[in-house]
This record gives structure tokens, sequence and C-alpha cells, in this order.
């Protein structure tokens, strides 16, 4: 039996869903968390049938002729999917609204089961629902609950089961109506409101009203003040990643770094009598590689708890709000907030709320640009960089997301020249819901539950890469141990790649461009590739060091030594071209043209090399000129103006295009003159 | 008068709503907003303006608020 | 005796992950590793559709 949930944006079906079912599903406190279908079977707690309930969350919806594309997968499921019963999750607080969805939702046949949600901030606010009166005038169980404690929830399950086979009277119907008649279906609505009106005035008490100031708009007048708002946001963020990535994270990590390294060496000991080749694989290619990336898991599970709780308080419409003025001079919207904020965390779900947005070419642009902020698998490599090269300074990992988000206002603008940026008017309207405490319990299940599966990835996806990485390493084309790691398979795959590296590292490695290479599949990927490659990572070092190892005579086999120049051009290298293919899946199916995804993983390639090369000519021409290596700068360039150009070329089409549309409607304009 | 030029906390009727958006006055429709209701601006910002349409608070922009004839 | 140990251990280790990926894609997760995976799937098909569909109207 399948219980749909449904409501309006924001009014907790995805909490509730989430205590029915047991899952950890996405939360957040803001309109347009959930942007998909999810099914999962309820709880037996729940319930004393034998039955299995499988109960659908469904993306929140105003009303059911959709607005976004996420509200029509609401609508569309409710009609076509029939389900046994809807459970209708009402925002107490906000009834008037709400009620208007639950009578169109009343009229389908289906039986429904209103729960009343919110109750609790209703309690605080004095405003008094009598839910009796509300059940017999809408003819469907009313029923009080509080998602986040669990509150009625039994009750809701219970009614919804005794009801499943029940047909569904609807108070209130439409009648038949031309639905072309956009008249007709205005009036109809129109009467729709007026009777939810006249039910919510006979049912509602009222002690604090909505329209009077209160505490949170005294907050919001200085969140989203124009200057301070933005000071704001730019604080909370370089908390957020100078809390995780310089002062809690690191502190975690240094521990388990150290447990992980005595684990090394202790099986290290164990096999010292075995054969080398396995052992090796054993050692380095499998827990050296794996522990190096879960080595960065503090790092990135701090983080994750940070942004669950500046999801949940409420935060995140604000930041829309205060931030929308500003992106709307390249082009996108305050909404493109959310999915970049979110893309700090993984890339996937970032570009999935890109959906909320209505216009298609912010959509796709936002889909497209979001990639740019580094995500929680990015961490670990700015992480190694940042400790190899920089003794873990704080400012590296400052600069790689300042630099994500000067990226996505030049990728945008880039985007609206390419793709023929109209002055069309784009209206924003944005939800503010109110504020709330942030859960802590919510944050750190949200954090367990993200750090679970970056651990089920290390050890699978990214494992598997490292023993394939060691393998190819250690033998060459005729499946003989190679005698050097240069004569190996992984060699000659990733040497070609190695001389497009060449004008942003300085130097041809192998190493690099198989561990660059590696990391489409998953950025962590750069880090275990990297260790298996250098035989851990205290190898892989500036050339400063270098030198002072040369000096002692030291063994540097297996070595390899970048300046920190290059290191940083090798980051962001790494950091700005396309992440994962997980990440291309999502644009993919966000954009809904192969074109888009297409030119999404050009502008993406081109940004990261461009930028990694104009880092490394310039830095290097700035702190030691003599080491640069004229004629891979000079292939360089050309790469970078020949991609130039070819952008100059698409705008300059675009323009002749516009000006050719401009032409046509002048004519026609002329014509009908 | 448009919403733009609204008293912050006093509570107007919405007379028509121009958006040439069709979707779009249907979405403003089904939050509540549309001629006949109330609306309140609770306060003007720099690129736009927070309101109050039945018991939900939102957040316009200034092209929108201009749409608005109350 | 020890690299017999090790063999099998690396044929555990290799063996498990391939089987779990093996069941990951069969549960029809398209980006396995992904912990979105499972939300990616299914919603190109009838959803692009309704998109579609309602640009007719």
């Amino acid at each position: 039996m399948r219980i749909a949930l449904t409501g309006n944006p924001n009014s907790g079906k995805t909490t509730m869903y989430n205590a029915l079912t047991g899952r950890n599903e996405k939360v957040g406190n803001w309109a347009g968390v959930t942007v998909e279908k999810k099914e999962h079977p309820i709880k037996k707690a729940y319930y004393g049938g034998e039955e299995q309930l499988i109960a659908v969350d469904l993306p929140g919806a105003y009303s059911m002729s959709p607005f976004t594309s996420e509200e029509s997968i609401t609508s569309a499921y409710v009609k076509h999917e029939n389900p046994d019963v809807i459970i209708n999750i009402v925002d107490a607080t906000n009834l008037s609204r709400s009620l208007f969805f639950t009578t169109q939702l009343l009229e389908l046949g289906i039986p429904v089961v209103v729960a009343l949600n919110k109750s609790d901030i209703n309690e605080k606010k004095d405003t008094k629902i009598d839910v009796d009166a509300l059940s017999a005038k809408l003819g469907c169980p009313v029923i009080r609950t509080v998602s986040t404690s669990a509150e009625g929830l039994k009750t809701v399950v219970e009614t919804a089961v005794a009801r499943a086979n029940e047909s569904q009277l609807a108070p209130y119907s439409e009648g038949n109506i031309d639905l072309t008649d956009k008249k007709a279906v205005e009036n109809a609505d129109r009467e729709r409101f007026d009777f939810v009106n006249k039910i919510v005035s006979k049912v509602e008490t009222r002690k604090v009203l909505t329209k009077d100031k209160n505490s949170d708009d005294r907050i919001d007048a200085v969140l989203t003040n124009p200057v301070a708002g933005i000071l704001i946001f730019a604080g909370i963020m370089f908390l957020v990643f100078q809390i995780s990535q310089a002062w809690v994270g690191p502190l975690i990590a240094d521990t388990l770094v150290a447990w992980l390294e005595t684990f090394q060496a202790w099986v290290g000991t164990l096999l010292e009598n075995a054969n080398p080749l396995l052992s090796a694989l054993l050692v380095d290619g499998v827990i050296g590689g794996v522990s190096a990336v879960i080595g960065f898991l503090p790092l990135v599970m701090v983080m994750y708890f940070l942004i669950a709780l500046l999801e949940d308080c409420g935060y995140m419409s604000r930041a829309a709000v205060v931030l929308d003025p500003i992106f709307k001079k390249v082009g996108l919207s305050g909404k493109s907030v959310i999915p970049f904020v979110i893309t700090t965390g993984c890339a996937v779900p970032g570009i999935m709320a890109s959906r909320t947005i209505r216009n298609d070419r912010e959509r796709r642009a936002t889909a497209m640009l979001s990639p740019f902020m580094p995500c929680g698998a990015k961490i670990p490599v700015i992480a190694l960089f940042a400790g190899a090269f920089f003794d873990g300074a704080g400012w590296v990992s400052f600069v790689m997301y300042a630099t994500g988000i000067v990226l996505i206002f030049l990728g945008a603008l880039l985007v609206n020249k390419i793709a023929g940026y109209k002055a069309r008017k784009s209206f924003f309207i944005m939800e503010l819901p109110e504020y709330k405490a942030p859960s802590l319990w919510g944050a750190f299940k949200s954090m367990c539950n993200r750090g679970w599966a970056y651990i089920k990835k290390a050890a699978t996806i990214i494992l598997l890469c490292n023993t394939v990485v060691q393998v190819m390493q250690t033998f060459d084309w005729s499946f003989q141990v190679a005698e050097t790691a240069d004569s190996s398979i992984l060699a000659s795959i990733a040497g070609p790649f190695a001389y497009l590296l060449v004008p942003i590292v300085g130097v041809l490695s192998w190493q690099l461009a198989a561990a660059a290479v590696t990391g489409f599949i998953a950025k962590e990927n750069v880090v275990g590739t990297l260790a298996v490659c250098f035989v851990g990572l205290e190898n892989l070092i500036d050339t400063d060091e270098l030198a002072m190892l040369e000096g002692t005579g030291a063994e540097i086999a297996g070595v390899i030594a970048i300046t920190k120049v290059a290191a940083l051009a090798y980051l962001m290298f790494n950091l700005y071209t396309p992440p994962c293919f997980a990440a291309i899946g999502a644009m993919n199916s966000e954009m809904k043209s192969g074109k888009w995804v297409w030119a999404g993983i050009g502008l993406q390639l081109c940004t990261g090399y461009t930028v990694a090369y104009l880092v490394y000519t310039i830095g290097t021409l700035v702190t030691a000129p003599s080491t640069l290596n004229v004629g891979a700068a000079v292939a360089g360039l050309i790469a970078v103006l020949i991609m130039a150009a070819v952008i100059v070329c698409m705008v300059h089409r675009t323009n002749r295009k516009i000006k050719e549309d401009y032409a046509l409607a002048g004519n026609q304009a002329a014509m009908s003159r | 008068m448009n919403l733009r030029d609204a008293v912050e906390g006093k509570e107007y009727v919405v007379r028509q709503i121009d958006t040439e958006d069709e979707d779009l006055n249907a979405f403003l429709f089904s939050l509540g907003c549309y001629s006949g209701e109330h609306i309140t601006v609770v306060s003007h910002l720099k690129g736009g303006c927070i309101v109050s349409i039945k018991d939900g608070r939102y957040n316009i922009d200034h092209q929108l608020a201009d749409a608005i004839i109350i | 005796m020890v690299d017999v140990i090790i063999v099998a251990i690396l044929v555990c280790i290799i063996g498990g992950i391939l089987f779990y990926l093996y069941r990951a894609k069969k549960r029809g997760e398209v980006c396995i590793g992904c912990p979105y995976g499972r939300q990616c799937t299914g919603h190109c098909g009838g959803h692009g559709q309704e998109t579609k569909h309602k640009k007719k109207h």
C-alpha cells in the first residue's frame, strides 16, 4: 500500500518521511529542499498490520498546476500513479494558503488524511485551530502533528491505513469547467480561495498577526541589509571553512592519520617476509591509498555538520535574498545561491537543487557553474597540497573558494554572452520561512550519514582505483615487473596526458597526470593515486626541500618535486575542471540538453586549464623567472588562445543571431504597419 | 500605485497583477496573491521588499513589486 | 604461507567490492559511489515529458 506525502513546500514532509521510514533524507528550512520523489517502507512501530506500507515523499507544491519542474513531479504522481492514501501535510502556521492545495487534493477521490503539522509553533504563538470543525468542513480526518518530535505520527498512519479503501467526497468541487478558458479557471480558483477563507475564519483564532513586525523581521533587517548582509554571508562561509579545515577538522584528522599510519606500518612489519610485490599491493596500494583519503574525513565531516546547521536554521533563503541583486547583474538568480552553498558539500545535490529555478537559462547556467565551488571530495586535495607545500596554511583553502566564486561570476557573464542574454524580465520571489534553532541531533545524523557515504566510497571505488593504479604501475605491457616505474603500463597511458600538464606544472610527470585523470572518476582519487604513485604522500615535496635532500645525499627515488607555484596551479586545475562522472550525470539530467551539457564540460575544462596555466606562468615569472620552461609556456599560451578564439567566435555568432532576430522582428513590425 | 510605493506595515488590497507571465500569475495566485486579497509590505530593501501574503513571508524583487498594483 | 594469506585477503577485498558494485548496478544505481545515486535515477524519463507537456499549454 502506497501512502503519498504531499503539501506546500517547507511544511515538513521530508521530516515526517524520515521519522516514518527511519531514512535520513535531506531536510532544510527553506522552500524546495526536496526536488525528487522518494519511496521507502514505513517502520512497523507506526502501525499494527501485516501489510507493507510504502511512504512516498514528494516535492512541495502550492497547487495542482505546477510552476517549477519539481512541482510537476508531485501533481503528476498524485494524478496518474494512484496512491492508496494521501497524507496532506498542512503547515498549521499558514492554514489559509495550505488549504487551497488541500481542497484540490480532496477532489481527486483518493482518501486524504490531513496532518496539521508545526502545531508546536502555533501553540507558542497562541493560535488556535479547531481540529474537529476543520475535519467536518473538509470531510476528512485532521490530526495534529509535530514532525520534528514524531508527535501524532502513529495516529496519522493508523488513520491512513483505516481509510485506504474508502472513497473521498470533495467538500468543494469546481465542477465541469472548460480548462482552456482562462477566465473560467481563474473564477473557479477564486471561488475555491473564498471557500478556504470561509473555513479558516471559522476554525482559526489568531493572537499574533503575521503582517505585524516580529523578532524575525528585526533579524531579517540586519541579514538582508545590502552591505551588512553580504559581509555576514561572507563571514559565515569563511567561518564554516575555517572551522572545518583549519581549526577543528585538522585536530581530529591528525590523530586519525597517526592511527592509520601506525596500522599501515604494523601490517608492513607483519608482511616483512612476504613477496615484495604482493605486500606492496596490500600495504601501499590498498591500505596506503585508502587511508590517505580517509585521513581527511574529519575535515569533511565537520563541514557537513556546519552546513547542515546552516540549512536547518532558515538562513539559506535570506542568503538568496541578499545576493539576488548581485547575481542578477551577471544573469543568475538569487536562488542560485542555494545550489552553490549545497555544492560545497557535494556537487550532485547542488546541481539537483538548481531545479527550483524556473528560468531555463538561469537554471542551466547555475547547474553548469556550481561545480566551480569546491565540494567535499575536493577538500582532501586542497588539504593535501596546503599541507605538503604551504605548511597547512588556511589561506590556501580560502583562496580556492574565493577563486571558485570569482569563476562563477565570470562564467555567468560568459554564458550570457554565448547563450545570448536578452534583458528580459526575470522576477524573483522567495518564501522566507521562520527562523528556528537548528537541530544538533539532526545535523549530527546528517554528518554521520554523509561521512558513512564517504567511507563507503573510499572503500569501494577509490580502493578499486588505487589497486588498479598500483598494478598498472608495477607491471609493463608484457606483464613483467617493470624495471622502473617509468616503463610501467600506467606511465605509458598517462604519459600523453602529462605533456598537456607541462604548461601547468613545469615538469613532465606522468604521476601527476595519472592522478588528474583518475580524479575525474572521483576527486578523492587524486589523493589516493598520488599516495600510491609516490609511496606515501611525504614524497610529494617542493623543490626547496628537494635541494635540501640532495644536499644531504638522501635517497630521492620516487620523489617528484614541483615548485610551490606549480603545486598551486595543479591544485586549481583539479578543482575547476569537471568534478566527477556523477556530477556530469546530474548536470545532464537537470539541463535536459546535450548541447548545454557538452558546453558545460567544455567550459569547465577550459576554465580549469586556463586558470592553472595563468597561475603557473604568471606566478613563475614573478617568483623565479629563470625556471620558466619557455617552450611549454608558449605551447600553453597557444592552447589558451585557441580556447579564447573559439569562445570569441561563439559570442560573435550569437551576436549575429540576435541581430538577425531583431532585424526580423523589425521587418515584421514594419510589415504589420 | 504599486507595491513599491506602499507604506511599511500598512495593509493594502491588491487591485491588479500584471507580470506578463501567465504561469507566474498563477503561481502568485496559489500563494494567495491576487486581486481582492490583502497584502502588507513588512519592509523595503535595496533590491526588493519583504511582503506578507496571507500568513506567509516572501521576498520579492522590485520588478515584481512594480507589477503588483494596489 | 604469508603470500597465500595476502592473496586471500586481496581476493576477499576486491571480490567484496566487485560484488557490491554488481549489486548496486542491479538495483539500478547509475552513478555508483555517489551518495545521491538513487535519487538521480528514473526521473529523466517521465519527468522530462511532463515539462514538455506543460509547455504545450
